[in-house]
């Protein structure tokens, strides 16, 4: 118990050094967040002291860009779970990698949500007559008090599902299904209900004719579908691009080399060698003797010096390798950049998946220091995965690595594709109705899309947001946006676009006419515009910091077995 | 770049370079924590920081009437300390076989907003920013649309041919939308069918204000200020006692009177005898005499199923 508190310990430390090292763009994009957050507090220890009269609401329009923030944020939220879902119910490979990236965003865009909703109280002094046994908890007639349970609740659930699953890869060990699968197909539902309780927050008020519609919720969904995986496309190609270990289009020096593996020293394995592996992977111990013995004619060991090459990415032979000394790092190239997908150490494989698959290297294999390597061929692989323990840990450290596919971004492109279709769809369904049938309601509508008795304030903001919308899944439907660069465009529309739509086109209209059908605009005063700054910077440093922390993880290179090693420098993850 | 990086970072073998790294480390947080200080600084500008009491309070059903006793001569020394005069300050509960209905002669309101003045006098409101309870408007004769209202009429002289005058204020639903939102019930309806608000349980999240169909909610965006010779040092707990920045109020039927056998203050004043008000279990009281006769009576946005006790008539 005490040896597993301080070894967490450890862990906890390991990753709090790790993101504090860093190159000097990590350092600066750090740094720059830091300073928002400082100005971001100054401007509301200002509100703290003279309340809210420093933000430009009014009894007319009661919440303002605070709470518009919120809604986007929940439902950026919401949409982690549009990874899991294709990884966990349809076993989809190609995003597996990233599901922790989801989960990260969630956890930082709850963060945000909590603050959002924490500056815009009037007494946050009283934040604890809100805490359920301890003040007064109107549940369940209040919708708020269902969203104080379900935000906190997703905060807590997925900080269970990413915190343990990381811990987990750090220390090689393979997750125990029940301490975390029940909890992913609860956050599933969970995350529903999050952006469902957000929308009826709105929809439950009788008294304002443009949220009293059930169309809010579903529409709520779909836009949640389309930014959330949109910033989860952009903050994965921000990873990409620098957790890149050369800068793009250039080579690496193992690269020109003649094919092959040269100035290796290969030599028959023996029973010692098998023993040995043992020692670091101790589910080959029930490979019984008499299948050691037989084996043994196929098995090579080799030995390599640092930098020199095991297996090239494109090639097809037939190998998987199981380390025996020493350490090696894979690297895979795409679009033209080089990154690590896995750092193998003593009893851990490599180049299994295309050796079993009988497809082509899907990366570059090198030793990092001199290394001593099994080599064992497709079909004793196959032999010898029949014993189960084995079968069992080679299968499951086949998907621990950091892949970061194009065709994985391709997917997250066909949610946004389907979700922004839908988006727009609901959003023609909600102007229809409110402008065919026409009537007194649809006084705000009027004020939001044409303006009304000569105010529109909101009117090139909304018809911004219908452009970049409509702009966006003209694109996503194109097959132009199946490049990067497209579709880092389109989601940059997407997201903009539907930060207007759902957070000042649906909060503020709302409130205008007020109920007495009298007209007062609102416009964020600029201390109430740092104070979102100031949180979105926040979210920002807190979700720059996991990924730096979980990269190195999810790659290998961050595990107990390198415990007490000099740490590697810096680089690695930064983004958001 | 990842790799080979801890090549070009020389770990610190010396003392020299483990004390230069040691003496920028501190520099960086040095500099952090003085930026945070500076920052923080704002808060020095505030002067009314919640007392450890005033903190620790009780939820006003959760009190005995021994912490309810201290609290108001708690908020009795505040006020005297911030406002130079002594008040009386009561909790006053609903009365048994009382429920209150107003009605209002929209054939008799002339629209002078004595009501609108004589409320914020009688109930301690915020003069700067000046918070009213009750809204006039000023409606075209023969519509009751009130999108067609004029809020901020200003003429010489009142009432104006062509127009008839409606005061909104609370309307003290049977079934409150502000109170079913409330995450810490901090407003709630009492059993004479007055809705209050504890001002001092009120997170000031605004979603009361947000509810309400009649916008009848107010919220202290500041600090209010009330000019010392103005303070009505009659006070109760639920009802006109001063409040603090960052809490809802709104009309209370002028609970410190109704509850004590006296009219609301804007009943009273009215020039043109057009609000009447009183106890609708009592058959032979005013408001049940006006349900009973008038053909027509109007409650506002009656559609939303709110069931108002607050009810619009004609003479006709």
């Amino acid at each position: 118990m005490i040896q597993a508190t301080r070894n967490y310990l450890t862990f906890l430390r390991r990753c709090a050094r790790l993101a504090c090292a860093g190159d000097w763009r990590y350092y600066t994009w750090v740094g720059a967040l830091a300073v928002l957050c400082l100005l971001g507090l100054n401007a509301y220890c200002k509100q703290f002291a003279h309340g809210l009269v420093t933000t430009g609401m009014s009894d007319e329009v009661s919440w303002g860009v605070y709470i518009a923030n919120f809604t986007f944020l929940v439902g950026v939220a919401a949409a982690a779970v549009m990874m899991v879902i294709p990884v966990y119910i349809y076993d989809n490979e190609e995003l597996h990698d990233l599901v922790i990236f989801g989960e990260l965003l969630a956890v930082a865009a709850i963060i945000m949500c909590l603050l959002f909703v924490t500056v815009d109280l009037g007494r946050p002094d009283r934040f604890w007559h809100l805490i359920p046994g301890l003040g007064q908890f109107n549940f369940p007639a209040s919708m708020l008090s269902w969203d104080v349970i379900v935000l906190n609740g997703y905060l807590l659930l997925n900080v269970h599902i990413c915190g343990y699953l990381l811990y987990c890869r750090y220390q090689k060990r393979m997750p125990a299904k029940w301490f975390y699968v029940p909890f992913v197909f609860i956050a599933i539902v969970w995350a529903i209900s999050i952006h469902t309780v957000t929308a009826f927050l709105y929809v439950g008020l009788g008294g304002r004719p443009f949220w009293n519609q059930a169309i809010i919720g579903p529409r709520f969904l779909a836009s949640a579908f389309t930014a959330g995986p949109a910033l989860i496309i952009l903050a994965i190609q921000v990873v990409r691009r620098v957790t890149a270990i050369a800068p793009q289009g250039e080579a690496m020096p193992w690269q020109g080399n003649a094919s092959g593996v040269k100035a290796v020293r290969q030599r028959a394995a023996t029973l010692d060698d098998l023993d040995s592996l043992v020692r670091y992977l101790p589910e080959f111990a029930s490979v019984a003797k008499e299948t050691r013995q037989a084996i043994l004619p196929d098995l090579r060991v080799l030995d390599v010096a640092a930098g020199e090459v095991l297996l090239r990415q494109g090639e097809t032979d037939k190998n998987t390798f199981l380390v025996l000394k020493g350490r090696v790092v894979v690297e895979r190239e795409e679009s033209g950049r080089h990154r690590i997908t896995r750092s193998a150490g003593p009893g851990e494989q490599f180049g299994e998946v295309s050796s079993l698959a009988g497809t082509p290297r899907m990366a570059t294999a090198i030793a990092e220091e001199a290394t001593q390597v099994l080599s064992v061929p497709a079909d004793t692989l196959r032999k010898l995965m029949k014993a189960s323990p084995l079968n069992k840990i080679i299968r499951a450290r086949m998907a621990e690595r950091l892949m970061i596919t194009d065709r994985a971004l391709m997917i997250l492109r066909n949610i946004v594709q389907v979700a922004m279709t839908i988006n727009v769809f609901l959003l023609v369904c909600e102007v229809f109705t409110e402008f065919y049938a026409g009537g007194l309601h649809i006084a705000s509508s009027k004020y939001l899309y044409l303006g009304l008795q000569g105010h529109h304030a909101l009117v090139p903001w909304i018809w911004t947001a219908i452009v970049f919308n409509l702009t966006a899944m003209v694109l996503l439907v194109l097959p132009l946006s199946r490049s990067l660069k497209w579709l880092n465009v389109t989601c940059v529309l997407c997201i903009v676009g539907i930060w207007i739509e759902k957070g000042m086109g649906l909060v503020i209209p709302g409130f205008i006419p007020s109920p007495l059908g009298e007209i007062v605009q609102y416009t964020p005063s600029l201390n109430e515009t740092l104070v979102c700054f100031g949180i979105w910077a926040f979210g920002l440093l807190c979700y720059t910091v996991f990924l730096r922390m979980s990269v190195p993880i999810l790659q290998g290179r961050l595990s107990k077995a390198n415990e007490g090693k000099p740490e590697f420098g810096s680089g690695g993850a930064g983004g958001g | 770049m990842p790799d080979g990086s801890s090549h070009q970072n020389p770990a610190p073998a010396d003392a020299g370079v483990s004390r230069r790294s040691f003496l920028r480390t501190s520099a960086v947080v040095g500099a952090g924590l003085a930026a945070l200080a500076a920052s923080l600084k704002p808060l020095m500008e505030m002067n009314d920081f919640p007392t450890a009491e005033r903190f620790m309070q009780k939820y006003y059903k959760e009190m005995t009437p021994a912490d309810m006793a201290k609290v108001l001569k708690r908020i009795e020394n505040e006020v005297e300390k911030q406002y130079g005069i002594r008040p009386h300050v009561r909790d006053l509960k609903p009365m048994d076989g009382v429920q209150f209905v107003y009605c209002l002669n929209l054939t008799r309101c002339i629209g002078c907003r004595k009501c609108v003045h004589a409320c914020v006098a009688e109930n301690n409101q915020s003069r700067t920013p000046e918070i009213q309870y009750i809204r006039v408007l000023k409606m075209p004769d023969g519509s009751l649309d009130i999108y067609k209202a004029e809020h901020n009429y200003d003429p010489a002289m009142v009432p104006e041919k062509g127009f008839f005058y409606m005061p909104v204020q609370c309307q003290q639903c049977e079934h409150p939308p502000c109170v079913k939102v409330c995450p810490v019930h901090a407003t709630w309806q009492e059993t004479d069918g007055i809705t209050v608000i504890d001002y001092d349980w009120c997170i000031g999240c605004r979603y009361c204000e947000a509810a309400c169909p009649y916008w009848a909610r107010r919220f202290n965006w500041t600090k209010p200020e009330i000019p010392k010779d103005r303070i009505n040092p009659e006070m109760s707990y639920l009802g006109n006692r001063p409040r603090r920045q960052g809490v809802m109020e709104k009309c209370h039927f002028c609970i410190q009177r109704t509850r004590a056998g006296r009219y609301p203050a804007c009943v009273e004043v009215c020039p043109a005898g057009a609000r009447k008000f009183g106890n609708i279990l009592d058959l032979k009281s005013e408001v049940s005499y006006i349900l009973k006769n008038k053909r027509v009576y109007i409650q506002l946005k009656e559609e939303l199923g709110t069931s108002p006790r607050f009810f619009y008539y004609f003479d006709v």
